[in-house]
């Protein structure tokens, strides 16, 4: 009965985890396979065709959602790497204010914040409407329905997952370290690249997967701020399973979505050498 | 306050496209080994009459609907009280129908209650499939006397739902064309204006296929009530044209009214209660129904099968066909009512009102978003009438150009 | 001081603003320190030692004053450019590179060739005995293996002065002894200047040719180990360094009265404190001898310490004398717990600090 004790106290995780986690994958992977409408109802034909038509269909937006979710990726980090190297390291006593700020936009919900950028990036509204009063900017500008407002909205939305995760491995960082490797003759710079940036490698690797996967699947910053092509895969999921009813669709793009997200971050992990990362995770 | 002014100043969110609170209920409620079709035959007669015959007045009914679409200090359903002494809860929790049938189905395809006994859906494909899947109890029509008296003539004929077997509409609205008067100095009276390169970059189209496949069509002289696949794929290449010219600027859910108002948009489909609001908060934004015509679409009123009072439904129903009940409903909702003697009963009230309140009833009578003249009406085309088969022709090709 | 100054502190002064407060962590140290030597900077915490190092290393700027290495004036020369290692207090090793790649880094830095590279890394790792363990990371290691990475990684570079800031408080006595000698050894061999922080005083009695002892922010004391110890200059030394017993009163023609006895201390008149080592004072049933200092007591507390007993012995004005007595086999008598017994000792043993 001891030996069994441990595996009990993990069994409530494993409940939830098949609950939460297998049951649903299951029953998507099953509905992905069948044919058939809402009305006259869905049967399993182990249908796979579902899958090549459905990327047949879908490769612009599926391209395009990868593309989006790694420039917004890459802005979050050129964006939010100085943000939390100084709130690790420059903030001193008000780094707990700083935190806070970051947080704050949370309080509001994810869509009403992405659609107050509508108001603040109108085309003749408080921003641009002002720069093209002062003859700043050509009367046709515009930023809302582009590339740049939903790319702009991912980064936005999602940056405090990018700071915060680098921001807790550079808090991590002994400034003792830092020091050493100044005392052994690195400049500044060679200092951060040798040894704060390494360090912090574990929290860039959270934060690019704590941004990449749900930027590339997001709906919302495409519906509100995108023009008439930036449609992401997001949207077109969201349209087959609620407007359509297809589930069968629906499911086979989701799963497609999943194993190209899991499949890029795999490279990616190959890439940045996840021993190393999860080595120094573990100090 | 003026409730011509309440009803006015409030977003009608109804109708907005965000189907994200549906989502993840959807997805829990799909079988791992497929879901059962349920399409139901259509009832037999004396069926119907069985149900019926085997029901009672239970004195209490629950009644499901979208956001301001009742006086605040529910007038109509306190009169239904009073004169049947059967005690209501009203609820509105309808937000939006693809959200909501994604919700019922799984409840009602369980063969469970939803605990509602009326609720409110616009004619379209949810509406469509809660008809086909036999979540719609028949309706008994010699308990709808008011019903058959006072709905207009159009209110009793309409594709969805022929002979109003299982609906009674509660309100209609107009699509139509709505413009900023700053941007655009023309009149604007044609469908061709959307797809005019002078406004390249400032159209607004709604991203619902529906919609926006009937200003196809209307654009085309096609009737989207008698459209054909043919029709379809023409209405599509037009509808392509105008995006591949960069003439439209987005396809819109609700928020096309905030693009308008501010300029986002010069011109842009749009539904006539919003732009009513509009106007009234003074902001330079204009309503037409073009030439060619526009579309009518209608909330309707149902019983959900599994529904423990529809014989109080029932009665609420054809209560709200009194010409004096909806009257008061109508100059809360500002729609288009289905009872025509409504206009008259506005008129009257408008000569005793005074001040604010004789001017806001006046514009009312008088506005044909409200009360449309047959000549009105000749311009506006019902949906398009979908089969599930047709349906899944008829969604890619519209949705391959709203979700390009 | 042995040969020319190697570091040299003039009127070095560093003040923090703490909570809107100037706080002088450091008022105003002058020292210097020879090529060579091993230098301790001795004191509580909180004194100003680790400050005072930090400003030798270049991590900390100072208020106002010069530091110079080598004679030339480094005080704004950041510590990449100084030519002057340190060992941190927890070895602060990269963690995220292996024993090899910590000790490199120095000479990596400074771009040495990778063959001279290969080679002196190699004889480092030698001399601190890990050699075959060059691809463990840091966290692999003991503490004592961890430590002489830290020293290797400083050391390989050949610095003209070498800085330790408490490197052995983290290990336990049975290895800190062992590595004092080490480092003792590695001074001598490699033959640099070795500045050491550290509180614990026998370390840096041991291990330096000269001490500094600090307290809050001023050096009360620099001279050798046993100056420093025999000789305390001020009531802080003589009560940091070791066991002190202090004896204050008025001293008239060279002797002092104080508990039913008499203190010798030539040439004094007039108040004065003077301090005396327990391992001086000899204990006894018997009047001392005329010429020695002796005073009178009832012995309150025995304690057998191994190779001595630890004896505290009240005097009859209150005050409190600690004697240490060898435990040798000819041992004139041990005094138990209540005895009336004459404590004395040579002239030349009373210290005095104060006048």
């Amino acid at each position: 009965m001891r030996r069994l004790t441990p595996y009990l106290l993990a069994l409530p995780s494993w409940m939830w985890l098949a609950i939460f986690l297998v049951v649903p994958m299951v029953a998507m992977a099953s509905v992905s396979l069948q044919t058939g409408n809402a009305i006259d109802g869905f049967a399993m034909t182990f249908s796979f065709s579902n899958y090549t038509e459905a990327i047949g269909r879908y490769s612009t937006q599926l391209a395009r959602s990868l593309l989006y979710g790694a420039l917004a990726t890459v802005a979050m980090l050129v964006i939010g790497y100085p943000v939390a190297y100084f709130i690790a390291f420059k903030a001193g006593a008000r780094k707990s204010m700083y935190l806070f700020l970051l947080l704050l936009p949370f309080f509001v919900s994810f869509v009403l914040r992405t659609i107050s950028w509508n108001f603040l990036l109108a085309d003749n509204g408080i921003l641009f409407g002002t720069l093209k009063g002062w003859g700043l900017l050509p009367a046709d500008f515009h930023v809302l329905a582009t590339t740049v407002a939903v790319v702009g909205g991912l980064t936005y939305n999602f940056l405090p997952f990018m700071i915060l995760p680098i921001y807790v491995a550079l808090e991590r960082v002994d400034p003792r370290v830092v020091e050493a490797a100044q005392d052994l003759y690195a400049t500044r710079a060679a200092a951060f690249r040798r040894v704060v940036l390494p360090l912090s490698l574990p929290g860039v690797f959270a934060g690019v997967l704590m941004t990449f996967v749900p930027a590339t699947a997001d709906p919302i910053n495409a519906a509100i701020l995108g023009g008439t092509s930036n449609t992401m895969i997001g949207n077109i999921i969201q349209t087959a399973y609620l407007t359509n009813l297809d589930y069968p669709t629906a499911s086979a793009l989701s799963f497609t979505l999943m194993a190209v997200l899991l499949v890029g971050i795999f490279i990616y992990a190959r890439a940045l050498g996840t021993e190393n990362v999860l080595e120094a995770a573990a100090r | 306050m003026n409730p011509l002014m309440r009803g006015m100043t409030q977003p009608r969110t109804r109708r907005d496209v965000f189907r994200l609170a549906g989502f993840s209920a959807a997805g829990l409620a799909l079988a791992a080994c497929g879901v059962q079709g349920q399409k139901a035959a259509p009832p037999k007669a004396d069926a119907v009459a069985d149900y019926w015959a085997k029901q009672k007045k239970n004195g209490k009914v629950v009644f499901a609907n979208w956001p301001e679409y009742m006086p605040e200090d529910k007038g109509p359903l306190e009169k239904f009280k009073k004169d049947t002494g059967i005690a209501y809860e009203y609820k509105e929790v309808i937000q939006e129908n693809a959200e909501f049938f994604g919700k019922a189905d799984p409840v009602l395809r369980a063969g469970q209650s939803l605990g509602y006994d009326i609720v409110v859906m616009t004619n379209g494909i949810q509406l469509q499939h809660m008809i086909e899947l036999g979540y719609a109890v028949p309706l008994d029509h010699s308990k709808l006397p008011n019903f058959d008296a006072n709905a207009g003539q159009k209110y009793k004929e309409r594709s969805y739902d022929p002979g109003n077997k299982y609906t009674v509409p509660y309100t209609s609205g107009v699509t139509g064309i709505a413009y900023n008067t700053k941007y655009v100095k023309d009149e604007i009276t044609s469908i061709e204006s959307l797809f005019d390169p002078k406004y390249k970059g400032r159209v607004g189209m709604m991203a619902d296929a529906q919609e926006i496949a009937n200003f196809g069509m209307i654009a085309l002289g096609i009737d989207p009530e008698k459209s054909t696949e043919a029709d379809w794929n023409k209405a599509g290449e037009k509808l392509k044209a105008q995006r591949d010219a960069g003439i439209v600027r987005k396809y819109y859910d609700q928020s096309y009214i905030d693009a308008v108002s501010k300029g986002d948009v010069w011109l842009t489909m749009a539904w006539s209660g919003d732009v009513f609001q509009r106007q009234l908060a003074g902001e330079p934004v204009k309503f037409v129904v073009p030439a060619e015509g526009g579309t009518i679409w209608t909330d309707n009123m149902l019983i959900p099968k599994g529904a423990a009072n529809p014989v109080d439904a029932l009665m609420l129903m054809d209560y709200l066909y009194q010409p004096a009940v909806a009257a008061e409903l109508d100059e809360y909702i500002q729609y288009v009512t289905p009872v025509p003697a409504v206009q008259d009963l506005l008129r009257e009230k408008a000569k005793t009102a005074k001040g604010e309140d004789k001017k806001a009833l006046e514009d009312m009578v008088d506005s044909p978003l409200m009360f449309p003249s047959e000549a009105d009406y000749a311009k506006l085309r019902n949906y398009t009438q979908l089969t599930t088969q047709q349906e899944q022709v008829f969604n890619p090709i519209f949705q391959s150009i709203t979700q390009a | 001081m042995t040969g020319l100054s190697a570091i040299e502190l003039a009127d070095v002064v560093k003040e923090y603003h703490s909570h809107g407060e100037v706080v002088q962590a450091v008022k105003g140290v002058t020292l210097g320190i020879g090529e060579g030597e091993f230098f301790s900077l001795l004191g509580p915490s909180g004194c100003g030692k680790t400050t005072t190092m930090r400003m030798i290393a270049g991590f900390e700027a100072p208020t106002k004053g010069v530091v110079k290495l080598y004679g030339q004036d480094v005080t704004d020369v950041p510590p990449n450019k100084r030519d002057v290692n340190m060992v941190f207090q927890s070895y602060a090793l990269f963690p995220h590179m292996s024993v090899w790649d910590n000790v490199a880094f120095g000479l990596k830095q400074r771009k040495v060739a990778q063959a001279e590279i290969r080679r002196r890394v190699g004889e480092m790792l030698e001399i601190i005995g890990l050699t075959g363990r060059e691809k463990r990371m840091p966290r692999a290691l003991s503490g004592g293996q961890q430590q002489r990475v830290a020293l290797a990684r400083a050391l390989v570079n050949q610095p003209r002065a070498l800085l330790l800031d408490e490197p052995l408080g983290a290990l336990d006595l049975k290895l800190r002894q062992a590595m004092q000698i080490e480092l003792k050894r590695i001074q001598r061999e490699v033959g640099i200047t070795f500045v050491y922080v550290t509180h614990d005083q026998s370390e840096a009695l041991t291990m330096s040719d000269r001490i500094a002892v600090m307290n809050d922010g001023v050096v009360e004391q620099l001279a050798g180990p046993r100056e420093i110890y025999e000789r305390p200059a001020t009531a802080f030394v003589a009560g940091f360094i070791g066991t002190s017993n202090l004896l204050a009163g008025a001293a008239t023609g060279g002797e002092m009265k104080v508990g039913g006895g008499r203190v010798l201390v030539p040439g004094h008149d007039g108040d004065v404190t003077v301090t005396v080592r327990p391992e001086k004072i000899t204990i006894g049933t018997d009047e001392p001898a005329q010429g020695l200092s002796a005073v009178k007591g009832t012995v309150s507390e025995v304690v057998y310490l191994g190779t001595y007993n630890s004896y505290a012995v009240s005097l009859a004005d209150g005050a409190e004398i600690t004697v240490f007595q060898q435990n040798a086999h000819d041992a004139t008598a041990t005094a138990e717990r209540g005895d009336s017994v004459w404590l004395s000792w040579q002239a030349q043993h009373s210290y005095v600090i104060g006048s």
